[in-house]
């Protein structure tokens, strides 16, 4: 089943653990500047931290962009090949997410691979910021997060075998989500 | 220039750097605000790795505030950036002839002017510069209006609200004319063996996650202690005179979760996260926004001022931030103010009419903008604890601090290790030489004076080790991070092997150092001491009631405790440690 590499932008705290590692994992060297992973933060106004890392796109546009035909998508992996590539940067800045990477050390673009399969950001994270999942469990958290918002849930508290407990429902009859 | 390695070695980096270079400069150096003084910007040989809270960078300078050594460091990303930039020592000096920022592209270095940049808060600097560098992945350090000013306990800012709080490194920077630093560096960071440092850091990483604590300090982080001390009856209150503050459940790390908290935030490979982004969501303060407060601030602008409104802390907090002044001096010298004036000491005449009370955080707003503009009362206050007490010497038994440095808010009546602990520390009534608090509390009853000299001496070197590493304290002492992993990773590092008893050899020997640049100034045994309240004023409140510091034991630890560096009687260590750091930096 094929796995997907999936950000919580809400969860990261933007402590750069993915960029080092993946630069050791690649390069073998202590150097977040050489990941294939980023992790942007914006403050205060508006305040977020997001790993910017390669989503694998079926149909990616730094292929349609490249004109060597040096990337290809290879077992849901989109690779560059070093061989063909000229290193014209086109795929990093037609890449919609900015999730190919250039440093002057290393002779092409670089991206995410996903540690053939084991990436190692996800297993670092100390957050949960980062995952790995099965592509049909990709949205499936908001799915049900949009339900729970659009209920209008109220509360009943009851006793069962002498333990408090609480039930939610759905209260009938209101049309519109908050 | 290229540092020999003999120099790296023995001085490791960071703090090391630091007090050397400083000890080097220090004959040419009259005012801390002059333009000869120089500012060290040291991260350290582990700073930037992959390893946790290896973030920590450092700002050594002959202090504002103390007039004598003087450091301070932050987290966030400026130290990576910096030695990704080619830096292991920035050394500033001199004055700008206007407003400018330096510039630092790998290896390329500019001063560029920026007048326009003038009496700018600290984030909207950060903001301004990274929007005319036209990137969001540079880093920028900045001063505000308060280092502008050169109030002695500004700080310089960096990554929204990581501080280098202590010392007023941000009035240096001001008297240099430099508002801002920014950063941008690719450079690989040396490490002898990357394979040991993947493997230790995989490992660490681990084990931080598996402590019992690690989800509940990732939480709250600092803010835990506002509970824990108020429990134990050490939560500094009211100018420290009491120990326990009735409101504390409403500033406490609970309150912030449930109504204040909205996010995390790290330092650069930090897996502790204790950063707490906050937001006021109803009332006056609507709209308040800013990463903290951390535990000191909410005491010395919570508890200590008898603000029981944590939207107010909040406020406090991201103003102190914006103007770039210290937390913990200010909240301290405003308690001293409120005292002041409430005992009749001060009259609201001296205080610029102000009727000052407990717990009005409009008007401790008011005087957080007054100390930052220099404006009214606020001009004698931004001179710090010292010009405070030369114009009001009747302050003197309530103004709480050493060397001119406002206390941290950790009260040290009721663990005498403590009060040895802030009258030996080298930059003043700091806490992060050593801290005792709670292991006094925990076994203090089976101590001996001799154990507890020890105890202070031990802190007094591991801590700045992590200081000469260029790493954070917190894994250690909150999550029981083994330190012996240090020297495993500063192995790994150097191609060295080195054992822990060998860098900590080295850093007691930094101890000796920072005294002889302090001494030098004049500081001596008189100076080695808490502030009158501990000793004169019983503490109100909580189990250690009554409690005060007592003096002749207090002799007696300090004298023990010089015997134990081989200081002199008075302080101050022989001619024959100084001939130890003659040597070259090349």
């Amino acid at each position: 089943m094929p796995k997907r590499l999936s950000v919580v932008p809400e969860r990261c705290s933007g402590c750069r653990l993915c960029e080092s590692v993946c630069a050791l994992q690649h390069f073998g060297v202590s150097n977040p500047k050489k990941a294939a992973i980023r992790v942007i933060a914006l403050y205060p106004h508006p305040v977020i931290r997001m790993p910017i890392v390669c989503r694998q796109c079926a149909h990616p546009k730094c292929r349609e962009n490249c004109p060597t035909d040096a990337i290809s998508v290879d077992n849901g992996v989109v690779r560059i090949d070093a061989e063909k590539c000229v290193s014209c940067r086109q795929c990093v800045v037609s890449c919609p997410f900015g999730a190919i990477f250039v440093h002057d050390d290393i002779p092409i673009p670089f991206k995410c691979d996903l540690c053939g399969g084991h990436p190692q950001c996800v297993e670092q994270c100390p957050k949960g910021a980062l995952q790995y999942v099965p592509e049909h469990e990709l949205g499936e958290a908001n799915r049900v997060g949009s339900v729970l918002r659009y209920a209008h849930m109220k509360e009943v508290e009851y006793v069962e075998k002498g333990e408090r407990k609480k039930l939610r429902y759905a209260q009938i009859g209101r049309e519109q989500s908050e | 220039m290229p540092f020999g390695e003999k120099f790296a070695l023995k001085y490791v980096g960071g703090r090391g750097f630091g007090a050397k270079i400083l000890y080097d400069n220090l004959p040419h150096i009259k005012d801390p605000l002059g333009p000869e003084n120089i500012l060290v910007i040291a991260p350290g040989p582990l700073t930037g790795l992959y390893l946790p809270g290896a973030a920590k960078t450092h700002f050594i300078s002959l202090a504002p505030l103390t007039g004598i050594y003087g450091d301070s460091n932050m987290g966030g990303n400026f130290g990576p950036e910096l030695r990704q930039a080619g830096y292991d020592a920035l050394v500033l000096t001199g004055r700008a002839e206007t407003l400018s920022y330096l510039c630092i592209d790998d290896g390329d270095i500019q001063v560029v002017p920026a007048p326009e940049l003038a009496g700018k808060g600290a984030l909207d600097t950060e903001r301004m510069v990274k929007e005319a560098l036209r990137s969001e992945e540079v880093r920028v350090a900045a001063i505000g209006p308060a280092g502008e000013k050169l109030v002695r306990f500004a700080t310089i800012n960096c990554d929204w609200s990581r501080n280098s709080g202590r010392c007023g490194m941000g009035a240096v920077m001001g008297s240099k004319n430099l508002k801002a630093i920014a950063l941008r560096g690719g450079r690989d960071l040396p490490v002898a063996d990357p394979a040991a440092l993947r493997l230790l850091t995989d490992k660490s990483l681990k084990d931080l996650a598996n402590h019992p604590m690690f989800s509940f300090w990732q939480q709250q982080g600092l803010m835990s202690v506002v509970d824990y001390l108020n429990t134990a009856g050490g939560l500094p209150t009211r100018n420290f005179q009491q120990n326990v503050f009735e409101h504390a459940d409403q500033i406490d790390g609970f309150k912030m979760e449930k109504e204040f908290k909205i996010g995390d935030t790290a330092c650069f490979g930090c897996p502790m996260s204790c950063g707490n982004i906050c937001l006021v969501k109803n009332g006056k303060y609507k709209g308040t926004i800013t990463e903290g407060p951390e535990y000191e601030s909410a005491c010395t602008l919570g508890s200590n001022l008898g603000v029981s409104d944590f939207a107010a802390i909040l406020k406090g907090n991201q103003l102190c931030d914006e103007f770039g002044i210290d937390t913990i001096s200010a909240g301290v010298l405003i308690g001293t103010m409120i005292e002041a004036v409430e005992t009749g000491l001060l009259s609201p005449s001296d205080v610029d009419g102000m009727k000052l009370e407990w717990g009005n955080s409009d008007q401790i707003t008011q005087l957080l903008e007054k100390i930052a503009a220099r404006d009214g009362v606020g001009d004698i206050l931004a001179g710090g604890a010292k010009v405070v007490l030369e114009k009001w010497p009747q302050l003197t038994p309530i103004l709480v601090h050493t060397k001119g440095m406002d206390q941290s808010a950790y009260d040290p009546r009721a663990t005498i290790s403590m009060a040895l602990a802030y009258g030996t520390c080298d930059i003043g009534a700091h806490h992060t030489r050593a801290w005792t608090v709670g292991k006094e509390l925990e076994a203090g009853a089976k101590w001996t004076d001799e154990d507890r000299v020890d105890i202070v001496i031990y802190h007094q070197t591991i801590r700045p080790l992590f200081d000469m590493l260029g790493v954070c304290r917190l894994p250690w002492i909150e999550l029981g991070f083994d330190e012996r992993r240090y020297a495993e990773y500063y192995s790994a590092v150097t191609g060295i092997p080195h054992t822990l008893d060998e860098l900590l050899e080295r850093s007691r020997a930094l101890y000796d150092l920072t005294r002889l640049i302090s001494t030098s100034r004049g500081i001596s045994r008189k100076d080695d001491y808490p502030a009158p309240r501990m000793f004169d004023l019983p503490i109100k409140g909580g189990q250690y009631e009554g409690r005060v510091v007592d003096r002749s034991q207090y002799e007696e630890l300090l004298s023990r405790y010089y015997q134990k560096r081989s200081w002199t009687e008075d302080g101050i260590p022989p001619e024959s440690t100084a001939n130890t750091f003659q040597d070259s930096l090349t």
